[in-house]
Formats: C-alpha cells, sequence, structure tokens
C-alpha cells in the first residue's frame, strides 16, 4: 500500500436511487483495470454489477450493501464505497461517509437534485465531506446540466461551479470541454477506453470561453496568486486553476461539477482525474477521537505511521471465513499479529488475516497504514467501534443511527429455520445498528424492528437465501395501547376461606386518567389496609397494566387511589391482596370507559407541484390529518399526521399515484385515541386472533 | 354549547348575519396593507370550523407556521371575548377544531388551482367530507386574474365550496365611481360579498360594500382582536 498519503482517496459515490452510482462504479473499476468486462446493474446477461455482490441486490437492481473496492489510476490508490440509494439503507450511506475523505455526488441530468440527493447533502455536512458533483446520464433526453448546476446552488446551497461543458447533449452526446485545459474530449473504442483529446469545435468556441471566464471568476476566490494573475492579467495557468479549485473543494466552499454518462461511457475517466485532482487526500482532513482518558476531550487525528495506532470498524460483513470487518485507520497501522484494543468494551484481540478489496475479490495484506481503508478478519465487534493501541483510550465520534419505525413478527417454519433464524438475526443486529430484534413476551413471538418495509424485507429475504431460514412473516404489526377516559371507583374482597389456610383482602377506591403511565396513591387510613400489604396492593394494581382487560394492549395513564379497604388477622396475606387488587382494577377499568389509543407518525410527503393535490388526497383516504403543504421550488412538501396502522404499503401506493417521482419520510409523533369505527375492527380481529389459538 | 358561544360571539356573524357564507360563492376582504385582511378571513374560517365544517386556507406570502399561529391567535381572541371560560375545556375544543383546517403555502406565480381540484377530487371520490370554506390570502388583484378566478369559480360550484379572497387596495387610489375600491370594481360582478376594512381613530372600520340589504352597514371592530365594539347606524 502506498504510503505517500498525497496519493491515496478515500472517495464514496452517493446520490439519489437510480441516479446511476452502481454504473459509475462499473465503469471506474474497469478503466484501472479491475475488472475486464462491464456488466450493467440490469444488464441482460444476467451478471449484474460487480458491486452488487449480494443476489437479492443484482435481481433487484438496486445496491443494499454499500461496498468498498480499491483500484489505481495515476498512481493513486482509490478506495471507493459505493453506497446505496434507497432511504431505508440509509444508514449504510451514513456510515460510509463516517470514514470517507471526499465523495461523488452523482446527480441525473434530467430528474437534477433529488430528495435523496439532499438527505445525502444533510449528512455529508454533519460529517464536513467535501464533494464534487457528477451530473450523470448526460445521454438521456431532456438532460441539461446547467439546471442541475444552479439547482445544486439553489437547492442545497452549493457554491457549484461548471467545469465542464457538454459537446452535444441527449442522443447527441459525443463528449465534453474541459474547461480548465481548454480541449474537447471524445472517448473512442468499445466501451470508452481511448480518450481523444481535440482542438474545441469552433461552434462551442465561444460558450466554452465565456464558461470558462465564469469558472474563473469563481475560483479565484480561493486562491490570490489566481487574483494577482488575473489583476494583472498575467498569463493563467492550469496548476493556478487547479489549485483553486482544489483548496475550494476541500474548505467546502465549493462543488465543481462534472458531467457525463457513465452508460454510454464518457467522461468517466476526467472524473476519475479530477477526483485526484480535487478531492483531498487523508493528510488534507482532520479527523476528531475522544480521549476517555481525559475528560472526553476532543484530539486530532494525524495520519502519522509511528504514532499509536486509531481505527474505527465502520461496517461489517458475514464472509466464508468468518467475520470480515471493513475498517478505516485513521493514525498509526493495523499490522498481522498487532494487539489492538476494542475501546468501547476494553477486549485486547489480535489482528489476524488483513485483506483489501478488489470488487468481489480480496487480496491478503501485511498492513494497513493510516490513511487507508482495509478489512480484517476474525474479529468479534460491533459496527462503529474504535480499536486503538493499548495504552490510549480513544473513540471515534459516533455516528447518527435513527430510531426503527416499523415491526413484524417472523416464525421460523421448522426446527432448522429456527437455528438459522437465530444465527441470522444475530448476524444482522451487529451488521445493521437500525435493525432490531426482541421476543415479544405475550406471544413469544420473534420481532423484528426496522427502518421501513423494504428494509425489512431484505432481511427476510437474505435470511432465507444466505442462512436458509424459512420464516413466515405476520402482519406489520402497530403499537396500540389503552387507557381510561374517567374517574371509576371499585370495591372488591378477595375471598377464599374454603377449608386450609384462607385468602382474604378487600380493597376500594377509585381509578382516574392521569398524565403518567402508572401512579399509585395511597389513602387508606387507620390502618385498615396494614402497611405491610400496601407494596402488594401496588403491585397488583401494576401488573394490570401490562395487559389490559379489555383487549390486551398495554395500558398506560392510570392514575390508581387507594381509599380502604380491610384485612383478615389470619387469612391476609401478600397474595391475597395483589389479587384483590387485580379483581379492583378489573371492576374499576370496565366501567371507566377504556379505549384503545394508536400511534400516529408525523409524515412528510415531498412531490413535484403536478401531484399535490393527488399527495393530499393519499392522506386524507389514511384518515391523515394534513397540517400544512408548502412549495419549495418545484417540489411541494405536505405535512402530515397519519396513524401507523394505515402507513403500510403506502410507499408502493404513493410510487404509483405519482410516477415514482414522490418520496416519503416517517417518525414517530404521538400516541392518539382511535375512532369508535377503526376500535371495533381491531376488537373484531382481536377475536378472531383469540379463535384461531 | 361552548361552540355555539362561540359562534354568536363571532365578529363575523354579527356583521354578515347568519348566511354569511354562501355555498358555491365568492367573497372578499378588502383593505390597505397592515390593517388585518389576513386576520379577518381567519376569523371567518374559525366561524366555520365551529360550525364543525373544513376549512382550506391557502396563503401566497405566509409560510405554514404563521398560518397557524394566526388561527390559534384569532381562537384564543375569541375565547377571550366570551367571558370566562374553562382553559380545559377550550384547549380541547381548540384540539377538535385544528385538525379540521390545513394550511397550503405557495409561490404566487406557481399557485395552481388544479392541485386544489385534484385534491377535491380525490375527497370526492373516496366520500370523505369536503371543506365547505377556502380561503385564498395574498392573490394579487393589481394584475389581471381572470383566469385564476374564473377556474376557481368553477371550482366553488363543482364543488360547493365557499371562497373567500384577501384584496389588497392601495392608500393613494381612489374608490371607484361604483364605490368599489379599483381592485374589486374590476372583478365586481364574480364577487357575493364584499367587505371593507379601513382604520378609524384607534379602530377599525368594517364597511359593507356587498352584500344584498346590508349594503353600506357600518361596523367598529378592536385592531388587535378582531372582535367587535359597536354597531354603527
Amino acid at each position: 500500500m502506498l504510503k505517500d498519503l498525497k496519493r491515496v482517496r478515500n472517495i464514496g459515490i452517493s446520490a439519489h436511487i437510480d441516479s446511476g452510482k452502481t454504473t459509475l462504479t462499473e465503469r471506474i473499476l474497469f478503466y484501472t483495470n479491475r475488472i475486464h468486462q462491464i456488466h450493467e446493474v440490469k444488464g441482460k446477461d444476467g451478471a449484474g454489477a460487480v458491486m452488487d455482490s449480494m443476489d437479492l441486490e443484482r435481481e433487484r437492481g438496486i445496491t443494499i450493501a454499500s461496498a468498498a473496492t480499491h483500484c489505481e489510476w495515476n498512481k493513486h490508490d482509490i478506495n471507493i464505497i459505493d453506497t446505496p440509494g434507497h432511504v431505508d439503507f440509509t444508514v449504510e450511506v451514513e456510515r460510509s461517509l463516517r470514514v470517507l475523505d471526499g465523495v461523488i455526488l452523482v446527480l441525473c441530468s434530467v430528474s437534477g437534485v433529488q430528495s435523496q440527493s439532499i438527505t445525502v447533502d444533510q449528512q455529508m455536512k454533519r460529517y464536513q465531506v467535501p464533494c464534487i458533483a457528477f451530473v450523470n446520464k448526460c445521454d438521456r433526453s431532456g438532460a441539461n446540466p446547467y439546471r442541475v448546476a444552479k439547482q445544486l446552488k439553489d437547492k442545497l446551497g452549493h457554491n457549484s461551479v461548471l467545469m465542464q461543458i457538454p459537446i452535444g447533449l441527449e442522443d447527441k452526446l459525443k463528449g465534453v470541454v474541459d474547461l480548465i485545459s481548454m480541449k474537447a474530449l471524445y472517448f473512442d473504442g468499445d466501451n470508452g477506453e481511448n480518450v481523444i483529446e481535440e482542438e474545441i469545435p469552433a461552434e462551442l468556441k465561444d460558450e466554452a470561453l465565456q464558461k470558462r471566464e465564469e469558472m474563473i471568476d469563481a475560483v479565484s476566490m480561493y486562491s490570490d496568486e489566481l487574483t494577482d494573475a488575473i489583476l494583472e492579467e498575467k498569463e493563467i495557468t492550469d496548476s493556478m486553476v487547479i489549485d483553486a479549485v482544489r483548496r475550494g473543494t476541500i474548505a467546502r466552499e465549493m462543488t465543481p461539477v462534472f458531467m457525463g454518462s457513465a452508460y454510454k461511457n464518457t467522461a468517466v475517466q476526467p472524473l476519475l482525474d479530477s477526483v485526484i485532482k480535487f478531492l483531498p487526500a487523508p493528510i488534507d482532513i482532520n479527523n476528531e477521537a475522544i480521549d476517555h482518558d481525559h475528560n472526553d476531550e476532543s484530539v486530532t487525528l494525524t495520519s502519522d505511521f509511528d504514532k499509536p495506532t486509531v481505527a474505527l470498524a465502520f461496517k461489517l460483513e458475514d464472509g466464508q471465513y468468518g467475520q470480515l470487518t471493513y475498517i478505516r485507520v485513521y493514525q498509526g497501522g493495523l499490522k498481522k499479529g498487532d494487539t489492538i484494543v476494542n475501546s468501547r468494551d476494553g477486549k485486547k484481540v489480535k489482528v489476524g488475516r488483513l485483506i483489501r478489496m478488489h470488487a468481489a475479490e480480496m487480496e491478503d495484506i501485511d498492513e494497513i497504514p493510516a490513511g487507508h481503508i482495509g478489512a480484517m478478519f476474525g474479529i468479534d465487534c460491533a459496527s462503529g467501534d474504535t480499536f486503538v493501541s493499548p495504552g490510549i483510550n480513544y473513540s471515534m465520534i459516533a455516528m447518527h443511527i435513527m430510531e426503527p419505525v416499523i415491526s413484524l413478527s417472523i416464525n421460523p417454519v421448522d426446527n432448522k429455520s429456527q437455528i438459522n433464524m437465530s444465527k441470522a438475526l444475530n448476524r444482522f443486529t451487529k451488521e445493521d445498528p437500525t435493525f432490531r430484534t426482541y421476543v415479544d413476551k405475550e406471544t413469544n413471538e420473534t420481532i423484528i424492528q426496522g427502518m421501513g418495509e423494504l428494509h425489512l424485507e431484505v432481511y427476510i429475504e437474505r435470511m432465507k437465501r444466505e442462512y436458509k431460514a424459512e420464516v413466515i412473516t405476520g402482519q406489520p404489526r402497530v403499537a396500540y395501547r389503552e387507557t381510561i377516559t374517567q374517574k371509576a371507583e371499585f370495591n372488591y374482597t378477595h375471598k377464599k376461606q374454603t377449608g386450609g389456610a384462607g385468602q382474604y383482602g378487600r380493597v376500594s377506591g377509585f381509578i382516574e386518567p392521569c398524565e403518567d403511565e402508572f401512579e399509585f396513591v395511597n389513602k387508606v387510613t387507620g390502618g385498615r389496609i396494614p402497611t405491610n400489604y400496601i407494596p402488594a396492593c401496588e403491585k397488583g394494581f401494576a401488573g394490570c397494566m401490562e395487559k389490559g382487560p379489555k383487549l390486551e394492549f398495554p395500558v398506560t395513564g392510570v392514575r390508581v387511589t387507594l381509599m380502604d379497604g380491610a384485612y383478615h388477622a389470619v387469612d391476609s396475606s401478600d397474595m391475597a391482596f395483589q389479587a384483590a387488587a387485580r379483581g379492583g382494577f378489573l371492576e374499576g377499568y370496565l366501567k371507566a370507559k377504556p379505549v384503545i389509543h394508536e400511534p400516529i407518525m408525523k409524515v412528510v410527503i415531498e412531490t413535484p407541484n403536478e401531484f399535490q393535490g393527488a399527495c393530499m388526497g393519499l392522506i386524507n383516504q389514511r384518515r391523515g390529518i394534513i397540517l400544512g403543504s408548502q412549495e419549495e421550488g418545484v417540489m411541494s412538501v405536505i405535512e402530515s399526521q397519519v396513524p401507523l396502522s394505515e402507513m403500510f404499503g403506502f410507499s408502493t401506493i404513493l410510487r404509483s399515484a405519482t410516477q415514482g417521482k414522490a418520496q416519503f419520510t416517517m417518525e414517530f409523533s404521538s400516541y392518539k385515541q382511535v375512532p369508535q369505527s377503526v376500535a371495533d375492527a381491531i376488537i373484531k380481529a382481536k377475536e378472531e386472533d383469540k379463535k384461531k389459538k | 354549547m361552548l361552540r355555539k358561544d362561540l359562534i354568536q360571539k363571532s365578529p363575523v356573524t354579527q356583521i354578515l348575519g347568519d348566511e354569511y357564507l354562501q355555498q358555491g360563492k365568492f367573497g372578499a376582504v378588502i383593505s390597505r396593507a397592515g390593517v388585518g385582511k389576513t386576520q379577518f378571513l381567519v376569523q371567518i374560517a374559525i366561524s366555520m370550523l365551529l360550525e364543525s365544517k373544513k376549512v382550506i386556507h391557502i396563503s401566497l406570502d405566509d409560510p405554514i407556521d404563521k398560518i397557524n399561529v394566526r388561527y390559534k391567535e384569532g381562537y384564543t381572541n375569541l375565547i377571550d371575548n366570551v367571558g370566562y371560560i374553562d382553559p380545559q375545556k377550550a384547549a380541547r375544543l381548540w384540539e377538535d377544531l385544528a385538525p379540521c383546517k390545513f394550511g397550503i403555502t405557495c409561490h404566487e406565480n406557481t399557485f395552481s388551482p388544479k392541485n386544489i381540484r385534484d385534491y377535491l377530487m380525490s375527497l370526492k371520490k373516496n366520500a370523505l367530507e369536503m371543506p365547505a370554506l377556502i380561503v385564498v390570502d395574498g392573490l394579487d388583484f393589481d394584475v389581471d386574474c381572470s383566469v385564476v378566478l374564473s377556474v376557481l369559480s368553477e371550482l366553488a360550484s363543482e364543488f360547493s365550496v365557499a371562497i373567500w379572497f384577501s384584496m389588497k387596495s392601495h392608500r393613494e387610489e381612489p374608490f371607484t365611481e361604483r364605490g368599489f375600491p379599483i381592485q374589486l370594481d374590476r372583478v365586481e360582478e364574480r364577487f357575493q360579498k364584499a367587505l371593507y376594512l379601513q382604520p378609524k381613530e384607534d379602530k377599525i372600520e368594517v364597511v359593507i360594500l356587498k352584500d344584498g340589504a346590508k349594503m353600506n352597514e357600518r361596523h367598529l371592530i378592536e385592531p388587535a382582536t378582531m372582535m367587535l365594539v359597536s354597531n354603527i347606524a
């Protein structure tokens, strides 16, 4: 591996769904001689892109797991991470950005800046990652890179600067004009592998000169040398411009815009050149860690090979030879046989096999020096763990992890699946922090939770394929709750005095709605219930909260006030009072007009203006309440509150209603009472459920 | 009961009478900038909400948050005007009312009645409750807006909803011969009702410009709360 860190780039490719990230990565691998044949993402040969290594990815033509790969270009090492575009897998993007030094933001020349581009942009901001933009698909009809550059400015607030102009557009796309060297670039050969440099065509000359002027004007901000040259009307050299663009890009103050068409093999090589020219090397970037030994102060990490090692495990994968841990080394280096400490739990581990990924293959290496990305085998850890040399106690700043929003019950079909399922779940929860699982105490079912329906679907599919665990999935489930709406009294005597030791306890008081989950107030005076039995009463009442008498949903928001009672000198016991409390609760509860509450989600839909009305209609059909709709450029943002139970399958419906142009996000807002008609339906469903059992 | 009390105390009912709104018709509130068009429109909308009807508020200037604040403010003013009301009851009523209205913010140049139409169509198709009132706040009547108006008027009669507009007049422009502000005069035949708000000493005077028999009636309202001071013959 190169120890000259100036010649190392760790970059990611990220963008909206279907902007062509994977296609671009495929081309890059081809031009850097990593692969010898290009397979399309959804190509007819059925091979699928190399980067989409999972069968599932190839089938669906989407990227699920971000794949890391390594290649060389112009004597520079480039580590590339291809990230998924779909919102449900956003944690993958988040994770990748955490360890990257720069990003190629791919944008579609027709659709421009889309909602996921906005999400990615926010993530880049969070981790302060510099980026260059690549306007892809310039061969599509309706392509307009100028508009995309403008959108970058308007929608994302980037200071976008065109570095190229297209030669022809749509089906007439022939190549690009490089505004720095002022040369026209054409791409020849079966796969566009030959770059031909020619004079700019006469008809584009004026436009090119004008755009160059604009470009130089914009980038002169970042270089005094260049400004001086302009003012003194000296010759402006290429290196001056490159230097200025690089400085502006790394400071995240400007975004150079490139264009082409990965699918048509146009202008990918100049993009690679630009990665090297403009995106930062590991030494250009400040990385920080927290020092746990010194009051959690933040320390700056330097890409120095001799300093103690600090490395971050950012992604886990289950390979043939056990767990494969992708790791980025920030400081020092990882060598085979080194002892390192996992700073989360303080466990010492020995570094075994180290590898470097080349698309689908791996190459064994002896060392991962600072500034590089690699992977190690056989180390048990969770994603996001920091590994350090013994003696220091640093940890990298945590990643931003979202809470799961949807749950699903799964049941293995047979015993074998059962074992495989638990293996798979164990694996997945380690790999993906947004995927959770637990066993429901009531039904003994395994519940999985995730970021969206597609997210869970993919994991179930993976369980089937990779672990041979067949499972039956339940309906996506909503966590209902019960509560009471009015005050009700109870007076209950628990009495069993038929031979042997009897049981006796009487409780009386009232229950009423309250803000907290559960409250117990003891107002018994004069020792009507001896104080040593009071805790037993409270326990009895609290026990009823877990499963409501109405529909067996958990009960919340009840205050129990115990006013009076009676006991028996011999027959009263803790047990008897617990039973009395349960009886009392039941008696009061049914009189207190119990109702069902359901989770209400805040749903935000982003849609092109022409579908605004249709989207608002969709919300209304789902018992939703529209809070408002606001126009932002060509998009409308509709904010609403919709019951979670009505949101299942919404992504499909939204897609078909808006030609796939709208997107929505959803997060928990509050619990609200279920309308009577819906409550009746729930009760009915619950009863049928019971009958089945 | 609270609802009824509030409706009676509403300046809208007091000025325009009970049938202040006819479905399928247009109304306008006209004044100079800053007198209180929007706040008065909000009162109209609130009286509608109190009748358990739905309202869509389309604003061409204000962001959603601001619209929501205006409604809350309008409601509080109305509550205060009625006298003492159990705050808990008032809050509960507001919780019932708030979901019945929703705001749409669009930019002036992209405001398209087609979206509203799509929305109303989808409501109708699914047999959901239709809004009874649409408030259009901020449409520029200084320029020719006959196209938008004719589309909206079709919409109004098709879905039988009332539409109220705010109309900005200018201080220096005198009324036309017919006694209307110039903005209204141009499109006068479309509007069944029109109110003119103007500052008078420390109050606001509401002049009914158009409303059948009530024409030229004058009322005084408090500028801070939009509540009625007294009737003036």
